[in-house]
């Protein structure tokens, strides 16, 4: 059966996101929504509940958020908050959101005003990353682990949280194992694929996911069908990207996406969470400090008396030249959801140093519709015509 | 960068002068001065979209390193090149990307400091309340700590302590003759108010001075209750909120309000100072100013929690304001370029109607970008919306809601 196969069960889900959930909780599993990257998952595994990412919809017109957020805000979380008041996520049963940016972190409380879920909890994470921060982080997951207790009715070991750890970092090297797949010339999984593949991995519990995972790592090594060669290898960084329109454009030229930086993506799975005594030590320094989402103020050395600009932008983005040398990157990128504040002031200084490493870079800012995906295209050819012809 | 009392006690007593971008930002709009800042912004690739302020000081500052000086064309005489850039963590994401953004032109450090923002519940939470205000004193720790390396001096702790008393006492006076504004006719307009807000917030002059301003303020404003003066020349026709920023250079639209006999008498929490805090038996300055601050933005928080309203700052507040201010109706600015002074407009103004039986209008506009402001169409919005207010008034009345 065609359903069996891993590419295509990933692709179903991706289409369908919910008749996974609605299964489980058939089966008695409590399923717990959450927004962003910043919720830890960890904890949500340990007490059995389901963690499953809240995420929009851009094929569905916003209709109903607008009385309660206004239409300047990020377009992404209008639209999984109208989803929600459409009654699209009334399956979960609570929600988990973060201090993740300004607007995910106002929306949560309208969330909870609006839609009053049976269980909700709010973790303010912090903005910065010194030590006084991560201890902070890990008190308020202290907090967080009595109101999940509380709604799963037991206690939470430590080492029902360090087996839950160990599951999700076997996930995490999972995808880094399938985008290690994106490296070879052609790639053997395209960007569509392998964001479909990310979509559906959080829309199902950790366990389920990392073997639906090997069975599609299995696939693609055996297959004959990956994407053709093409002159343009690129990397994608920016905003939320959870459906796969926009990346099928760029590929419908003579591109390939071999490589993102998203957090429905590398910037999700990449760092690990350290084996520590103390679990909850290893979690919120993951999720605070080796997270790298621009939501998080981080510098080379807050110390010093005066800025070196360039040591600074190799502190915050020496990654992306990684990932531009690993996956043999002559491209890049730059897009941002409009109104997405903590990209937007990035773009430049992201731009700063993708000029110093010699790579060339367009940024593209949209507002989460299909319909205005039709102009990009036009740059985006414009741009690869710029790589092919190597005047950068 | 304002930081709701937390860094600016700190550096006074430390003897260091600051300068406010975000004010600067408000006086190029006035001066008519910000445009060709803001497209310096943009052509350095800066989306037009973010924060007015911001685009405002990056443009201005550019500006300023590709000339070698303050630019000659500089309002007021410009801002000069700071030896330090302090920023904050509190309410919106620009208040820190910004000034990260600014590291492409200045080599100056940059501290952020961090303010908690729990949710109701959480932040009521046991033991959450006294973790975040440890977390802010701490941070404040480390902030001096760097201070002191910056600037090779000691922080002198009998001034500090001096400089944080002073500074809530010129908040206790600014309260004070805010709360004075429940009276009927409204003696004071708020566009007195955005007038005299920056020396609270914006601490560039000692606050022990400026204690004794708002004091007078407070006596004459009292003055003007005790003898049912009006701050509008016409009869005060309706009492009205607004929320958040105004249009910084079209302030002219408040006074065409005002011949209409529209008083605004109460507006944007976030630039009011903390209810008064009773801390006398706190002896550690950072501890009170931890204290201080945390209270400006959860001391809502409970009542929020009794009345089942998540968002306890921000749009909880509004309810207490518009019903202790006895508003008839409350005029929304969205703002284009600021999602933080726009996120909770429409959960306010659902909540006020459902509540209190209170209309809002919406008119968008932007806080330095003239572009986004249309005064003519927002004075014709108004004219239409006096019917409304007179309609809820009635409901209210045949409600029992008291005005």
């Amino acid at each position: 059966m065609a359903q069996d196969r891993g590419m295509d069960r990933a692709k179903a889900i991706y289409q369908d996101r919910s008749q996974r959930a609605g299964e489980l909780k058939a089966q008695g599993k409590q399923v717990i929504g959450y927004l962003c990257a910043y919720p830890v998952l960890e904890m949500m595994t340990a007490l059995d509940l389901v963690p499953f990412r809240i995420l929009g919809d851009m094929t569905e017109p916003i209709s109903r958020a607008d009385a309660c957020l206004p239409t300047v805000v990020c377009p992404f979380i209008r639209s999984a908050l109208d989803l929600a008041l459409k009654d699209r996520y009334q399956f979960l049963d609570g929600v988990v959101m973060a201090h993740s940016c300004d607007v995910a972190e106002k929306t949560a409380h309208i969330w909870h005003s609006y839609l009053r879920p049976p269980y909700f909890h709010f973790i303010d994470t912090p903005h910065t990353t010194g030590d006084s921060a991560v201890k902070q982080h890990k008190r308020l997951l202290k907090d967080f682990q009595k109101t999940l207790e509380q709604l799963a009715g037991r206690q939470l070991s430590q080492e029902r949280l360090k087996e839950a750890v160990k599951a999700h970092n076997q996930q995490r090297a999972l995808v880094r194992e399938l985008y290690g797949l994106r490296k070879p010339d052609p790639p053997l999984i395209s960007g569509v694929e392998s964001l479909e593949v990310m979509v559906s991995l959080m829309s199902l519990p950790v366990d389920e996911g990392s073997r639906l995972l090997k069975q599609v790592i299995t696939e693609v090594r055996q297959r004959n069908s990956g994407p053709p060669k093409k002159p343009a290898r690129l990397l994608i960084w920016g905003s939320i990207i959870d459906n796969s329109s926009l990346i099928q454009m760029i590929e419908g030229l003579s591109a390939n996406l071999v490589m993102d930086d998203t957090c429905v993506g590398s910037r999700f799975y990449w760092p690990d969470v350290a084996a520590t005594e103390d679990p909850l030590d290893g979690l919120a320094h993951r999720y605070l400090v080796a997270l790298k989402c621009p939501r998080t103020f981080r510098q080379a050395d807050p110390n010093k008396a005066s800025k070196d600009y360039q040591a600074d932008l190799e502190y915050r983005f020496g990654y992306l030249m990684e990932y531009a040398k690993e996956w043999r990157v002559n491209g890049v990128i730059l897009q941002s959801l409009r109104y997405c504040d903590i990209h937007g002031y990035e773009v430049p200084q992201v731009k700063d140093y993708l000029n110093s490493l010699g790579l060339p870079a367009i940024y593209l800012e949209y507002d989460y519709s299909q319909a205005a995906l039709a102009p990009l295209r036009t740059r985006v050819q414009a741009f690869l015509e710029i790589i092919g012809q190597g005047n950068f | 960068m304002v930081n709701w009392w937390q860094g600016d006690p700190i550096l006074k007593a430390m003897d260091v002068a600051t300068v406010y971008p975000e004010d600067y930002g408000a006086v190029c709009a006035a001066f008519g001065a910000a445009q060709a800042y803001l497209e310096g912004a943009e052509a350095d690739g800066f989306p037009a979209h973010m924060c007015g302020y911001a685009r405002n000081c990056l443009g201005y500052t550019a500006r300023m390193i590709e000339l070698g000086e303050i630019p000659p064309e500089a309002p007021m005489g410009g801002m000069p090149q700071p030896s330090l850039l302090l920023a904050s963590g509190a309410l919106c994401d620009a208040r820190y990307k910004w000034f990260q953004a600014l590291g492409r032109y200045l080599d100056a450090p940059l501290w952020v400091l961090e303010l908690p923002h729990p949710g109701v519940k959480e932040g009521l939470m046991e033991g959450a309340g006294e973790g975040n205000i440890y977390f802010i004193a701490q941070q404040l720790r480390e902030f001096i700590s760097f201070l002191e390396k910056l600037l090779g001096r000691r922080m002198d702790w009998g001034r500090l302590d001096e400089t944080v008393d002073s500074t809530m006492e010129m908040n206790r006076w600014w309260h004070r003759a805010n709360e004075l504004r429940r009276a009927r006719p409204c003696p004071m307009h708020s566009r007195d108010f955005w007038s005299s807000m920056p020396a609270s917030l914006y601490m560039a002059n000692d606050p022990g001075e400026t204690a004794g301003l708002y004091r007078q303020m407070y006596d004459e404003i009292k003055s003007r209750v005790d003898n049912k003066i009006g701050a509008l020349k016409a009869p005060e026709r309706y009492r009205l909120a607004f929320l958040e920023l105004p249009p910084w250079h079209s302030l002219d639209f408040f006074n065409q309000l005002a011949e209409r006999g529209w008083n605004f008498v109460i507006e944007s929490w976030a630039y009011h100072p903390p209810r008064p805090l009773d801390l006398d038996r706190v002896s550690d300055p950072l501890e009170r100013l931890a204290r201080y601050s945390y209270h400006w933005l959860t001391g809502y928080y409970p009542k929020a929690n009794q009345a089942e309203e998540w968002w306890g700052y921000f749009a909880y507040p509004y309810l207490e304001y518009v019903r202790d201010y006895q508003c008839d109706g409350v005029v929304l600015h969205p703002l284009l370029s600021c999602r933080t002074a726009t996120n909770h407009l429409m959960m306010v103004r659902d909540r006020l109607m459902k509540k209190l039986k209170v209309p809002s209008l919406v008119i968008e506009g932007d806080i330095v970008d003239l572009k986004l402001f249309d005064p003519a169409r927002a004075l014709s919005q108004a004219e239409a919306f006096e019917e409304t207010m007179d309609h809820y008034k009635k409901l209210r009345k045949e409600a029992g809601l008291g005005w």
